[in-house]
């Protein structure tokens, strides 16, 4: 494999963002947060993280036990169904014989919880630290798994359409001729299609799940780092190390991964966080408008489209929770794009008069 | 919710859904009969023995506020952009005035603008005598020449309105002329209710140039109508105003005594039904229909609410429901497994969405002519029960839980297939079905699409599960659900593929039988067939309207007669001016006037029917 090797400038960029306070920190949460949501399934979860009965160990987060293994019956007597680790945990502390580990919430973003009075959504208790949502489901739970999807379905989006861009953009710069050319009409085309029209016109046929919602998204969110890597290769090749390197017999590969990509990374670098925004900002628009990931999953999109109802107007609840991590996140996301953007200035000591 | 073939259009072409008529079979309890008038053979009925419909002693007068969420597009009733929620106003108030009624709270036939008709032995002729008092808005009276002039119209291409063509065409051989107060009217077939099939409206022969730029010229030019009320004022965007006609024909009627009370009628433009609510809480229209359960249980309990200057009302009534609920694709491997299809019936749990998401504000429906006369007063709801929807898994060969908890059968395949529907706003009911299915071993997904493809996929039987929402007339109209012959071909109501040689003789006693009760007893089979096959999952229903008025809007004891599906239906209620200055005065003051506390009114004993656990309408009285 070619040996990816920053060149001087560019290490001493990112060693320069590390100085950017704000940034370098706003980087860790984020990535912190992350990698948390990661462990969601042993954050909030109905099902318990470790269960010691009668001598056996159990770890349920992602196999289904029925109720059956741990001697459970519910109110029609049957005890195949998915066991209860909450009435377990209660039952083991009363009467010994085990003991169960539960997550620090044991709701999962599904299960409704009917146990109130009054119909859901029900504000935020002890029980439900964020409150309930429309369908008596826990609004944490719901944050936490949206975040997961939203950061991960951003990532992939962004992983996917950048490396189209920019090897697409690498092509039409160092080839140039007629592919740049007629590519560069297409992509004109191509990049006047209203592409939310277009998922929701795909998505009145089909409910789109996940990856499917990363590939028609991909389609389109190649498009605007292109023109920055072509005029940046556009440069670069012409530059003395470039033509130094193809005397001494480089291949065309080499050449564009080895030597010229390393030095065209600033646009790359700089845009990507706020292609990370953008991502995030779709796929909330896509779920406030029902043209996202299908139902019941967890998505802040869908959560504020529920707080935006009108017969939930005074569920403030609701409205917070998402808001404030969309904003949260969009802001820790935008944080690191600026430092980014900072420590790859070139003209860091420009005076401007 | 989509209309159907037998939607609101029908009843445009009829008078309107509520005006429209009544069964053969039915026995005439008080018809007066008169002498033969003019045509030998023909024996002339009457019926001038019912109580009027609304209230005599209702005061006329005054204004009375009400709002549209769009403005019209057009002030015709036929033609393109003719079928908003204004013509249903439009209509009820000023035009499409049907030769007969049927009595909204006895059921039986009675004068409208024909005092006398004559149904014929074969099934199809009626004869009817106009009233000779009724006058069009601009004095010149209503007469034989109108009804062919409608018979041509409806016929024309110049209307742009396929609908009505279809309907003309479909229903009607011949409208002659005897004389210029009498007229004969011919259907295509034998019905068991000729002056429903083939009811009709006036339109002015003298003020309508029918051509081809008709629908423009028409457009937003106040017609000339036979109703009591005329548009006087229209204001683009923001409001419509209604004034009733000073002297007009039908007012000593005896069926019209107290109604059509007040003087004007405004209809404000707000797009917004919450927007509406507010302008209601400010005293901007004097009633609001309130369609939403939660906004029913936990708004209603605003100041003026409290201070008893709004009423809140309740009020059962006797209308059919049509088909609402989960239908299954029988064309489907999973669904052609019976048990499977049973196991899904005792797996949805009606009461939780009740009692948990919707107040507990509805009614649970087990047959799909729900509220109509012909509904098999046997049925009962399947209802929840886990053990017994176990047995039916397990005999539909779901036998083992997978890994994941989903029951699997012995081939490997999952008790699983996807629910597509296009209702967003219900997607919260769904949500808590699909985990409570989940629960039990049943996988749902949830396909939500755009309304229109999926209610196309529908109609095309390209689903597993899907939601059907159906509205209905006042007779139900079972071939198109479940008639075998539109099992070949997609794109019809048949949606399930259902229909079997025993469903269809059954479906043709009720099409053609002249006999009530044997209609009655064919419906009941199917009711319970249709049932026991168990394709279709029966929703929920309210079989009542929630409104909000201010106090000086009045209504009969009864507020509105039984068969009312929308309270603008029927124009009972009247305007208290003395009540107004009250009002006035209790409000610039602060003044209590007492709160309402009677919320439900059950006139018709629908409520107590329903609780005894009977979903059947009677017919009469």
């Amino acid at each position: 494999m070619w040996k990816f090797q920053l060149d001087p400038v560019t290490a001493k960029r990112f060693q320069r963002f590390r100085r950017i306070k704000r940034g370098y920190i706003a980087l860790l949460v984020l990535a912190t947060l992350t990698g948390l949501s990661l462990f969601a399934d042993f954050i909030a979860n109905r099902r318990a993280i470790f269960v010691w009965h009668q001598g056996k160990a159990y770890f349920p987060t992602f196999t289904f036990h029925t109720m059956a293994e741990f001697g459970q019956k519910d109110e029609f007597g049957f005890d195949d169904l998915e066991a209860d680790y909450v009435t377990l945990k209660a039952t083991l502390k009363e009467k010994g014989g085990g003991f169960v580990v539960m997550p620090i919430v044991p709701h999962d973003p599904y299960e409704p919880d009917f146990n109130y009075p009054e119909p859901p959504p029900n504000p935020p208790d002890s029980r439900h630290l964020f409150g309930t949502d429309s369908q008596g489901r826990d609004v944490f739970a719901r944050l936490l798994y949206g975040f997961r999807i939203s950061i991960f379905f951003a990532l992939s989006l962004v992983l996917v359409g950048q490396t189209i861009g920019t090897t697409i953009g690498a092509l039409q710069g160092f080839l140039a001729g007629k592919f740049d050319l007629f590519s560069q009409r297409f992509i004109e085309i191509w990049s006047s299609l209203p592409f939310l029209y277009v998922v929701i016109v795909i998505s009145t046929f089909v409910r789109p799940s996940f990856w499917m919602l990363v590939v028609i998204l991909g389609m389109f969110q190649w498009i605007g780092i292109t023109f920055y890597m072509r005029t940046e290769v556009y440069r670069e090749k012409t530059r003395e190390y470039a033509l130094a390197a193809r005397s001494f017999g480089a291949s065309r590969r080499q050449l564009i991964f080895r030597h010229l990509l390393p030095n065209c990374i600033t646009p790359l670098v700089t845009f990507t966080p706020f292609a990370v925004v953008a991502a995030i900002s779709t796929l909330t628009g896509l779920d406030y408008l029902g043209f996202g990931l299908p139902a019941p999953t967890p998505s802040w999109g869908e959560m504020i489209d529920q707080a935006l109802q009108s017969e939930n107007r005074t569920k403030i609840w609701l409205a917070i929770a998402p808001f404030s991590a969309l904003l949260l996140t969009l802001f820790l996301v935008t944080l690191i794009g600026e430092s980014i953007r900072e420590a790859f200035d070139p003209k860091q000591y420009a005076r401007y008069e | 919710m989509r209309s159907t073939l037998s939607g609101s259009r029908l009843g445009g072409a009829l008078g309107r859904s509520a005006l429209v008529l009544c069964v053969a079979g039915l026995s005439f309890g008080v018809v007066g009969q008169a002498a033969a008038l003019d045509i030998p053979g023909v024996v002339w009925e009457t019926n001038d023995t019912d109580p009027p419909i609304g209230d005599p002693s209702a005061a006329k007068g005054g204004t009375f506020y009400d709002y549209i969420t769009s403005y019209p597009l057009t002030l015709r009733l036929v033609g393109p952009n003719s079928n908003d929620a204004f013509a249903g106003w439009n209509r009820s108030f000023s035009m499409n005035m049907s030769l007969i009624l049927r009595h909204p709270t006895t059921d039986r036939y009675i004068p409208c603008m024909a005092t006398h008709w004559s149904i014929q032995p074969d099934h199809k002729t009626v004869y009817y005598k106009l009233d000779p008092d009724a006058k069009w808005s601009d004095g010149q009276p209503v007469t034989a020449d109108d009804y062919l002039f409608t018979n041509e119209m409806m016929r024309s291409e110049h209307i742009v309105d396929p609908y009505y063509n279809q309907y003309w065409a479909d229903h009607f051989e011949a409208v002659e002329k005897l004389d210029d107060y009498t007229i004969k009217i011919v259907g295509l077939y034998e019905s068991w209710r000729p002056m429903e099939d083939f009811g009709m409206f006036p339109l002015p022969r003298h003020s309508t140039q029918l051509g081809p730029d008709w629908v423009e010229q028409a457009n937003l030019v106040p017609g000339v109508v036979q109703g009591p009320y005329v548009i006087s004022e229209a204001v683009s965007g923001q409001y419509v105003v209604f004034s009733r006609i000073k002297g007009w024909w039908g007012e000593d009627k005896r069926y019209f005594k107290g109604m059509y009370n007040v003087d004007k009628i405004h209809l404000k433009v707000i797009s917004d039904v919450n927007a509406a609510f507010d302008f209601f809480k400010k005293g901007e229209i004097s009633h609001y229909t309130v369609t939403s359960a939660r906004r029913w249980a936990t708004e209603l309990d605003f100041p003026a609410v409290k201070n008893g200057w709004v009423h809140k009302k309740r009020l059962f009534v006797d209308w059919p429901q049509g088909l609402y609920g989960f239908a299954m694709n029988l064309e489907q491997p999973i669904f052609r497994n019976k048990d499977f299809r049973k196991a899904i019936q005792y797996t949805f749990d009606f009461d939780e969405l009740n009692n948990k998401l919707m107040f507990g504000a509805y009614y649970r429906m087990a047959s799909c002519f729900e509220g109509s006369e012909y509904t098999n007063p046997r049925l009962k709801p399947y209802g929840f029960d886990p053990r017994k929807a176990r047995e039916h898994l397990r005999a539909a060969g779901f036998t083992k839980r997978g890994r994941d908890g989903i029951f699997v059968d012995e081939y490997g395949q999952r008790a699983a297939f996807t629910f597509t529907y296009g209702s967003k706003s219900l997607e919260r009911h769904f949500t808590v079905v699909k985990q409570k299915f989940r629960r039990l071993g049943i996988d749902m997904v949830l396909q939500l699409l755009e309304p229109g493809t999926a209610f196309e996929r529908g109609l095309e039987r390209q689903y597993e599960l899907t939601l059907m929402s159906r509205t209905t007339n006042f007779y139900p109209s079972p071939k198109q659900y479940f008639g075998s012959v539109f099992k070949k071909t997609t794109n019809n109501n048949n949606i399930w593929s259902f229909g079997t040689a025993r469903t269809d003789s059954l479906i043709d006693i009720f099409e053609k039988d002249m006999d009530r009760g044997n209609r009655i007893r064919a419906m009941a089979a199917i009711d319970s067939i249709v049932q026991d096959e168990a394709f279709y999952v029966p929703f929920w229903r309210g079989p009542y309207i929630r409104f909000l008025y201010w106090d000086y809007v009045r209504w009969p004891a009864f507020y509105l007669p039984k068969r009312t599906e929308q309270y603008l239906d029927w124009q009972v209620f009247w305007v208290d001016e003395a009540r107004n200055t009250r009002l006035a005065e209790a409000m610039k003051n602060g003044t209590s006037l007492g709160e309402d506390l009677e919320v439900d009114a059950d006139p018709y004993g629908v409520k107590a029917r329903l609780e005894s656990g009977d979903n059947t309408s009677v017919l009469g009285q």
